[in-house]
């Protein structure tokens, strides 16, 4: 662990009166991989997409490597958002090669790394068809391929196995292990306490746009008397629905 | 700039893979084709059959008031000579004679009465030929071949103009500047809607999140913006070959009128500025399309939009009589500097010869100016709007962020 990739520095966010993130202070260390977790409306989301530059925040600074992010190739970054899709009337193989160009490979590289991809997940046959002949879990892999393609040093996931079969999710889970041995690092916004205490090194809980706990997963369960994840995550959104 | 040519390629090569850019390109020469031939076999089945039926005889019967036809014509024809209007009628109706021609005293006044044998609604044009051609014919010959051509109205001007102290023909010089007119109504009109929908697929099909932490939103945007207009040079390029190669082809049985391109007029001042006015008008609106497109969550809340975009642009062809005998009416001045409205009255304009340096040089200033606006407004719709999946973004959200 060395110095911090990411900061998130007394961030607000507010969309017209609503303020979603309130003064969220936190860093992620280049080579860990973070969990970012939180019941639904807490604010994981908005936090990705002010730390992409998608939205303006209201107060605060986001930087990835010192500065705000800018889509100019000093970063290599990999993101499955949580809405997301690709080109449906494209060609699989056309899609990955566009969005490898996208990243800094060239057409041959693209093409090439696309076709060892879809070999070893089992879609080599579907790199002529159409994205929209694809079953939802064929195109998960195709997104997931997309996502890690050029090798990101920087790996933010939103919900990564949001829909996906048990199949898919270890397939996931293989290749968030690999980049994590690469040195990558790597985001998780989810809510699946065993991917948590699986992969994350730290985890920052939030809940009405604050930190409700942040530390290393030891610290935090310590600090909720050696209680699982789980637990943990009931008791501090137990009491609403939407948990 | 960084990853300008990739978005550009990606935009311009799957839009020229996909079938429907060929139908729709292809579409209007085959259609003008189509027309062509039905009009070329109508034209010659009709001819056929109004010859056939000229060479029909039929008995006749006529009443000569005016005393101008030639008898010697009757006696040629075969036709009796009838007192009265009533006992040539009666004839008629009782079979005797398919026909009955009675000529007033004064066919100035007067028209030519024909009462005939029913031979069916297009073969019943026979008998006026023939009622006209006796008259014509006995008239002829007493007059010269001059006078009948004045009356006839077929008599020909040839008008030769000066401009400088050198031969100067307007209407052929309107021709090349006149083409970028041509081009702009074909390039809005079958591209439009392409341009409407080219930045709300990404929305639909939620890609536009991966895609803008890969590519800067100015990049993706100024890439499709190029990508549409060479796509919509390319469409009318396809359209316009195939229409001239068909133009040499069929002209003489379509009766076209005939172009001595040879004895064109190149103005090129003219021409230079139609062609900016067209680029910078095609820039504009595709800018402004596609910023309606980015601002609104479906293709399908995009659709009105297109109606209203289309009726500024070509609204300004009711008035195109104003554009030529008045420009300088205010409505006109109005409609050529306003940018939604004015590429029809500029072009045009320009193709007659009436618009004037200054205003040349204030309309382009003006067209440039929104150009860079709505492609600024475009980019900041795009990158604000891209996460709005499900909602109209309102302009005070566009221009306050």
């Amino acid at each position: 662990m060395t110095k911090p990739i990411i900061v998130v520095d007394k961030f607000s966010m507010s969309f017209g009166d609503t303020k979603v993130i309130d003064d969220l202070s936190f860093d992620v260390t280049r080579g860990e991989t973070f969990g970012l977790l939180g019941s639904n409306g807490s604010g994981k989301t908005t936090t990705i997409r002010a730390l992409l530059g998608a939205y303006i925040p209201t107060a605060g600074t986001l930087t990835i490597d010192g500065k705000p992010y800018k889509v100019d190739g000093t970063v290599k970054l990999g993101y499955l958002p949580e809405e997301r899709g690709l080109y449906k009337k494209e060609k699989v193989i056309d899609t990955m090669v566009y969005f490898g160009r996208l990243k800094g490979m060239s057409a041959h590289q693209a093409k090439e790394w696309s076709l060892r991809y879809l070999e070893r997940v089992e879609l080599a046959d579907k790199a002529s068809l159409l994205v929209d002949k694809l079953s939802g879990g064929q195109q998960q892999k195709v997104q997931l391929g997309i996502t890690i393609m050029n090798d990101p040093e920087l790996l933010i996931l939103d919900e990564p196995t949001k829909g996906f079969d048990p199949v898919n999710r270890r397939l996931l889970m293989t290749i968030i292990e690999e980049h994590q041995q690469k040195g990558a690092t790597v985001i998780m916004v989810t809510h699946q306490m065993e991917e948590v205490e699986r992969l994350c090194d730290r985890i920052i809980l939030l809940k009405d746009g604050k930190a409700a706990a942040y530390g290393t997963v030891k610290e935090v369960k310590k600090k909720y008397g050696g209680k699982s994840l789980d637990d943990i995550f009931v008791e501090i959104y137990g009491g609403r629905d939407d948990a | 700039m960084h990853n300008l040519k990739t978005v550009f390629s990606f935009e311009f090569l799957r839009t020229v893979k996909k079938k429907t850019f060929w139908i729709s390109v292809l579409l209007f020469p085959i259609a003008i084709a189509a027309v062509a031939g039905i009009s070329i076999a109508s034209n010659k089945a009709t001819d056929e059959a109004l010859q056939q039926s000229q060479k029909e005889k039929f008995s006749l019967a006529i009443t000569d008031n005016t005393e101008l036809i030639s008898p010697a014509l009757i006696s040629a024809f075969g036709a009796q000579i009838q007192l009265d209007k009533d006992s040539g009628i009666a004839e008629v109706k009782a079979g005797k004679v398919d026909a009955f021609f009675y000529y007033p005293q004064d066919i100035s006044k007067h028209p030519i009465e024909i009462f005939a044998k029913d031979a069916g609604m297009f073969d019943n044009s026979k008998y006026d030929a023939v009622a006209k051609l006796l008259l014509e014919q006995s008239v002829s010959s007493s007059v010269s071949s001059s006078v009948k051509a004045i009356l006839q109205g077929t008599v020909t001007t040839a008008t030769t103009t000066f401009k400088d102290g050198a031969v100067f023909d307007g209407l052929k010089s309107m021709i090349v500047p006149g083409i970028f007119l041509v081009l702009f109504y074909f390039v809005i009109a079958m591209f439009g809607n392409q341009m409407l929908n080219s930045t709300v697929e990404e929305k639909e099909n939620r890609v536009i999140e991966m895609l803008l932490t890969s590519v800067e939103t100015r990049t993706l945007i100024i890439g499709k913006i190029l990508a549409l207009i060479t796509l919509g040079l390319l469409q009318v390029f396809l359209i316009i070959i195939p229409t001239i190669i068909g133009y040499f082809l069929l002209k003489n049985q379509l009766s076209l009128p005939s172009f001595d391109l040879s004895s064109l007029t190149f103005d090129w001042p003219r021409i230079l500025t139609g062609f900016v006015i067209f680029m910078l008008s095609f820039l504009f609106f595709t800018g402004l399309l596609v910023t309606i497109g980015a601002s609104v969550p479906t293709a399908k809340e995009a659709g009105p939009f297109i109606g209203v975009v289309m009726l500024l642009i070509f609204a300004p062809l009711y008035a195109a009589s104003l554009f030529v005998s008045n420009p300088e009416a205010g409505i006109v001045q109005f409609l050529s500097y306003f940018p939604l409205t004015a590429p029809i009255p500029l072009l045009l304009r320009n193709a007659i010869g009436n618009l004037q340096l200054h205003e040349v040089l204030i309309s382009l200033s003006i067209l440039l100016v929104c150009t860079i606006f709505v492609i600024q407004l475009a980019v900041r719709v795009f990158r604000y709007g891209a996460l709005e999946y499900s909602r109209k973004l309102s302009l005070k959200e566009i221009l306050g962020r």
